[in-house]
């Protein structure tokens, strides 16, 4: 039988295809080279090792894995850097999630994972939830018995949720623009709960460009259980999510994000993680952008409006691991150098180290901090008080470390626009 | 608004090996807008660092090629296939030049297309090559004298003795001497240490006096003292320096298996000059195919998260390795072919006709050669000749031809075949203006 026919006669899932291109690593080690992780931890024995080597020994059935994979950060600049097409970071997801199958999920990931219910309940009690998580000794009670790191950098709660504003404020002011074009704005837990203001400016930023923001129903897109190896419950989020958003796809409208890891869930992977690769799944994958990545399309199509108010500044960027697994460039560069005056100084390095919720756990905290040191001190020495990141919890991260004022790229488009003022 | 962010891009280059990234530094050099695009790190990382053009002629010979300048006109007559002849000597030269000046001020490459290095391998055999960063040069073996090379525990496939002993055989006019140490702390102990964790260990001072601390009594009487090329990734320079002020020594490195620090210390300067001259660098990215259309690329698609992405540009390079890098394909029926462009490959259909029935012949593999027709301009041609896109360029191992095993010519050819397409794109335009 030629290899041809065996492969018309294997109808492989997405996951299983993924699986098989552990056939593909011929030991290298390029991806051991430029992991993050294992660059400053031996706890992490690198991609390679846990990756395709182990997956060797991995049946269906049979579950072996080692404890060193939960120091895996998913970052995935092992599947990036990969030049023989091996899904590493795929691969260690999944076998991530196997190793917690058999052994219980401690409560601090069960939380971790849970962004959505920590917004939910710290969020109208925001004064009171800030308080005590700034406070140094509930920190340090935390750290003792849930093993989240006292330093961490916890947001803090808003009080108005992103919703409340749009729904209260947004909409029944009138203020909303209606326009035959549309697009759908998937905000995530953070915009919602912590960072309003970048949603804000995100519709600014639309509305101000002719669009009608749709804000649908959502809940969190899964993300952080899936890395907190709780794929059932971020299934069950996906699923919630594409039921909500695919008649938007439907219709043919843009899905856009301020939250990349979000959009990358949306994109990629619900499909090349958690096995969804259902029609519908395709359809919101198909028509989701980050919305720096939509707004410069419309640049590229002369649809974008350049009325942009001068700002003279060198911003210094990074550009985060999951924006990186979008595989489409760095759109926040081009976009913001359309402001005239705006130099961006893209710092190169490799990952903040924070990675979603590892670098909040006790024993991951100084990993992900050393991690983080090359664009830390870069940024610092760029003497900057501000700098721009696409991602909500490399922001914190960066400003925990740096002292640095962050910001969403859409924000200094909607200061550019003249439609807030960051004051900078 | 800055038109100039939008306009659309002057190259797209595919592959960050060699070839891919040497062209993306000239062109974004000589200020043009170019976008880099890569299904992974290239192939730099798995070769040595160094850059040879012609290390062995005739292909069967076991005597390493001295002079490849001398010997290129014999080559180049006897295999009137090869790139090389197609470009001509003047764009070989042209070519190390051009990296020499890509490298100048961030890594010390030394040598000229008149004089080959011979350096140690890591199997204890000389590996002719034309120029090499100092580190490596150091270890020549055209210079005669009493040497030591060390190894550590730690690190896996990097043996001493056999380098010393299979160079001391063969009667260089080198004595070899080996030495295997434990490393300091951090590396002590360790089972899996790759060349690169050894080199950040090197970065540490207090790991280098450890290092200079062991090995010193050991190295009286030796001229030249050789490490895995494991000394340093960014702070090489100052690794290199320290070790021969600690030792009193001319240190050299010799080459590991990957992944290879020369290489990765290559990669990463590479890719600086390009970005510090303003490219766009997409590594990650797959190019799933690209449209020709009236004899011209009219665009390419990547493969992003969730779909394909069209790009357009004025000029597409083609630099995707040969079969080891994925830029010509072949499967079990004797099919061989160029997965982006679908462009004419030379290859034999037969595949009982693709290898020597020996494995190790020392003449050619014949499917080292398979690669992409192309014409003096490194355009692709059909059966007849004739270019099916003017503005789409092929380089390095893609090409047909190029088999950078026999006669080690593979550099040579990414390094010409680069300096040949900025050359007729650049050249191209200002005739246009």
């Amino acid at each position: 039988m030629t290899t041809q026919v065996i492969q018309d006669q294997l109808v492989l899932s997405i996951w299983e295809q993924a699986q098989y291109t552990a056939d593909l690593c011929i030991k290298c080690n390029i991806c051991t080279s430029h992991c993050p992780v294992h660059r400053v931890t031996d706890l992490f024995p690198g991609p390679k090792f846990v990756g395709p080597q182990a997956q060797r020994f991995r049946s269906p059935r049979e579950i072996s894995v080692d404890n060193s994979l939960d120091y895996c950060s998913g970052c995935g600049v092992c599947t990036m850097v990969c030049p023989h097409g091996v899904k590493v970071m795929e691969m260690n997801a999944k076998a991530r999630a196997r190793l917690y199958q058999r052994k219980p999920i401690p409560l601090r990931n069960r939380l971790l994972g849970r962004s959505e219910l920590l917004g939910m309940l710290g969020s109208p009690f925001a004064p009171l939830a800030n308080a005590l998580f700034t406070n140094g000794m509930i920190r340090w009670l935390t750290e003792q018995v849930l093993g989240i790191h006292r330093y961490a950098p916890m947001p803090l709660f808003s009080w108005e949720t992103f919703r409340g504003w749009y729904k209260g404020v947004h909409c029944e002011s009138g203020q909303r623009l209606q326009s035959n074009k549309k697009v759908v704005y998937f905000h995530g837990c953070s915009t919602n709960y912590y960072e309003p203001w970048v949603g804000k400016a995100a519709v600014a930023v639309l509305e101000h460009n002719g669009f009608e923001v749709i804000v649908p129903k959502q809940v969190c897109c899964g993300l952080p259980m899936l890395s907190n190896a709780e794929f059932g419950a971020a299934r069950k989020n996906a699923y919630q999510n594409i039921r909500s958003l695919v008649r938007y796809a439907r219709e043919g409208y843009k899905i856009v994000g301020t939250s990349t890891s979000c959009t990358l869930s949306l994109k990629s992977d619900y499909r090349h993680i958690l096995d969804i690769d259902t029609t519908e799944a395709r359809l919101v994958a198909q028509q989701t952008y980050d919305i720096c990545e939509f707004l410069l399309e419309l640049a590229e199509a002369g649809e974008l409006k350049t009325d942009f108010q001068p700002l003279d500044i060198t911003l210094p960027y990074h550009s985060p691991c999951q924006l990186k697994a979008h595989n489409m460039g760095l759109p926040a560069i081009d976009l913001l150098e359309m402001i005239p005056g705006v130099k961006v100084n893209h710092i190169q390095a490799d990952c903040c180290g924070i990675a979603g919720t590892y670098g909040y756990k006790k024993e991951k905290y100084q990993i992900a901090m050393e991690v983080g040191k090359p664009l830390f001190d870069q940024i610092k020495a760029s003497r900057s008080l501000v700098a721009v990141c696409d991602s909500e919890t490399c922001r914190w991260q960066i400003a925990h470390a740096t002292g640095a004022r962050m910001f969403h790229p859409v924000e200094l488009l909607a200061q550019a626009y003249g439609l807030i003022d960051l004051n900078i | 608004m800055k038109q100039d962010d939008l306009k659309p891009y002057h190259t797209i280059i595919i592959g960050t090996g060699l070839a891919g990234l040497t062209t993306a530094c000239l062109l974004a050099g000589a200020n043009k807008k170019v976008l880099l695009v890569a299904q992974g790190a290239g192939a730099l990382l798995l070769a040595s660092g160094a850059i040879d053009v012609l290390g062995y002629h005739p292909a069967d010979s076991r005597e390493p090629v001295h002079n490849p300048a001398q010997k290129l006109p014999d080559f180049l007559a006897e295999r009137p296939e090869h790139p090389f002849c197609l470009v001509g000597p003047e764009q070989i030269r042209a070519g190390l030049e051009a990296f020499l000046s890509l490298v100048k001020g961030r890594l010390d490459y030394q040598g000229s297309l008149e004089r080959n290095w011979l350096l140690p391998g890591p199997a204890g055999v000389g590996h002719p090559t034309c120029l090499a960063p100092v580190s490596l040069a150091n270890g020549d073996l055209n210079t005669r004298g009493r040497m030591l090379v060390i190894g550590f525990d730690e690190l896996r496939d990097f043996y001493p003795a056999l380098i010393s002993q299979n160079l001391n055989e063969q009667k260089l006019g080198v004595q070899v001497a080996a030495l295997t140490i434990d490393a300091p702390w951090p590396i002590a102990g360790k089972m899996n240490v790759t060349p690169i964790e050894l080199a950040r260990a090197f970065e540490q001072p207090e790991f280098r006096q450890q290092v200079v601390k062991a090995v010193k009594s050991a190295s009286r009487g030796y001229g030249r003292v050789g490490f895995p090329a494991v000394l340093g990734l960014e702070r090489h320079a100052e690794v290199m320096a320290d070790l021969q002020r600690g030792l009193g020594k001319v240190v050299f490195e010799v080459s590991t298996l990957p992944p290879s620090v020369p290489g990765r210390r290559l990669f990463d300067a590479l890719q600086s000059v390009f970005l510090a001259a303003g490219g766009r660098l997409l590594i990650g990215s797959k190019v799933v195919d690209g449209v020709i259309e009236n004899g011209r690329v009219q665009q390419i698609r990547l493969e992003t998260a969730s779909r394909l992405k069209p790009v357009v540009a004025e000029n597409y390079v083609l630099a995707t390795g040969g079969i080891f890098g994925g830029g010509i394909q072949t499967d079990g029926e004797g099919k061989v072919w160029e997965p982006i462009f679908d462009l004419p490959v030379i290859a034999e259909a037969d595949r009982h006709q693709w290898f020597e029935p020996k494995f190790l012949s020392a003449g050619d593999q014949p499917i080292a050669n398979y690669g992409v027709k192309v014409n003096r301009q490194l355009n692709p041609v059909d059966e007849s000749g004739m270019p099916l896109a003017k503005n789409l360029f092929v380089t390095g191992a893609t090409l047909a031809g190029s088999n950078w095993i026999v006669g080690r010519t593979g550099d040579g050819v990414a390094l010409a075949t680069a300096a040949t397409v900025v050359a007729t794109i650049v050249d191209r335009i200002s005739r246009a203006a």
